[in-house]
């Protein structure tokens, strides 16, 4: 039987806090070892970021980011949950493009290396890292994938395996 | 431009410490800056330029942060590249016994050079 945790979350910025917070606290309720607990934190925040950043601004009142992390005896699942709009639509493609990158490395520690190599020669311009899912199929070592509901709502997840 | 003290934003504190040879920069609590490149980069910069005015080393000390985000890596990237490809001298310091600091950390060492002039180092 899974140990689950939900939260809904508002699309603002100060609401990672208490992601980061209340994520910490349900790991460390399941017994799961120090480094676990620090390493799924970070996954559910970064997923949570991006959904705050990439998702549907403009329905503030309904356009919520829901969380969902899930423990069994083998797995750790996080899910984060959001609506996009046709503005924040191209997000989803360079989502795509990073994960089939990532992927097409063996080892993800070299793929987390050629991003951050990236990151040093880009312009400060930018805007985005778009480090943090190169960063959770590093240190999380987890299978990410996404889906795109027909109510415009995508949902992220990241599984890996881990031992408790 | 004044001389940068410390700032606090949200849980992320920073504080400035003179050491004889160093200026030390102490990163505590968390950083989840939603643009730390807007915040983070002018910040590194300035103590970079003062520290590399003064012929001191920068020390920029993370070991007591919980928690960092992966935009947050970025301004420290471009300081370290920048100070890489100049005459900087930097250390990244880091909390080695905090798997979550040794785990992100490590990949930093890729900027070090070879005379220490620019340094990624886990704290024992």
């Amino acid at each position: 039987m899974a140990d689950e945790f939900r939260i809904d979350v508002k699309p603002d910025w100060a609401e990672v806090v208490r992601v980061n917070e209340s994520t910490h606290d349900f790991l460390t309720s399941i017994a799961l070892p120090e480094h676990v607990v620090d390493t799924f934190t970070m996954v559910a925040c970064e997923l949570v970021e991006n959904g705050i950043k990439y998702g549907d601004n403009r329905r503030l009142t309904r356009s919520e980011v829901e969380l969902i992390v899930s423990a069994t005896s083998k797995t750790i699942t996080v899910q984060v949950k959001n609506r996009i709009s046709e503005e924040t639509r191209f997000h989803l493609r360079q989502l795509d493009r990073t994960l089939q990158w990532v992927r097409g490395f063996q080892d993800p520690f070299q793929a987390y290396i050629e991003r951050i190599k990236e990151i040093s020669r880009e312009p400060s311009t930018r805007g985005t890292s778009g480090l943090g899912i190169v960063r959770i199929a590093y240190e999380a070592r987890a299978a990410i994938d996404f889906i795109v509901g027909e109510d415009d709502t995508i949902n992220v997840s990241a599984v890996a395996k881990v031992s408790r | 431009m004044s001389r940068f003290d410390g700032i606090q934003e949200g849980p992320l504190t920073i504080r400035r410490e003179e050491v004889t040879k160093d200026l030390v920069l102490v990163f505590e609590g968390k950083s989840i800056l939603r643009d730390p490149a807007e915040f983070l980069q002018p910040i590194l910069i300035q103590v970079l330029d003062e520290a590399d005015s003064e012929g001191k080393r920068l020390i920029l000390d993370f070991s007591s942060l919980t928690y960092m985000n992966s935009s947050t890596y970025t301004p420290l990237v471009k300081t370290l590249e920048r100070a890489r490809l100049g005459n900087s001298q930097i250390t990244v310091l880091y909390d080695a016994d905090q798997k979550w600091q040794s785990v992100s950390f490590v990949a930093l060492t890729i900027f070090a050079t070879g005379d220490g002039r620019v340094a990624v180092v886990g704290k024992e």
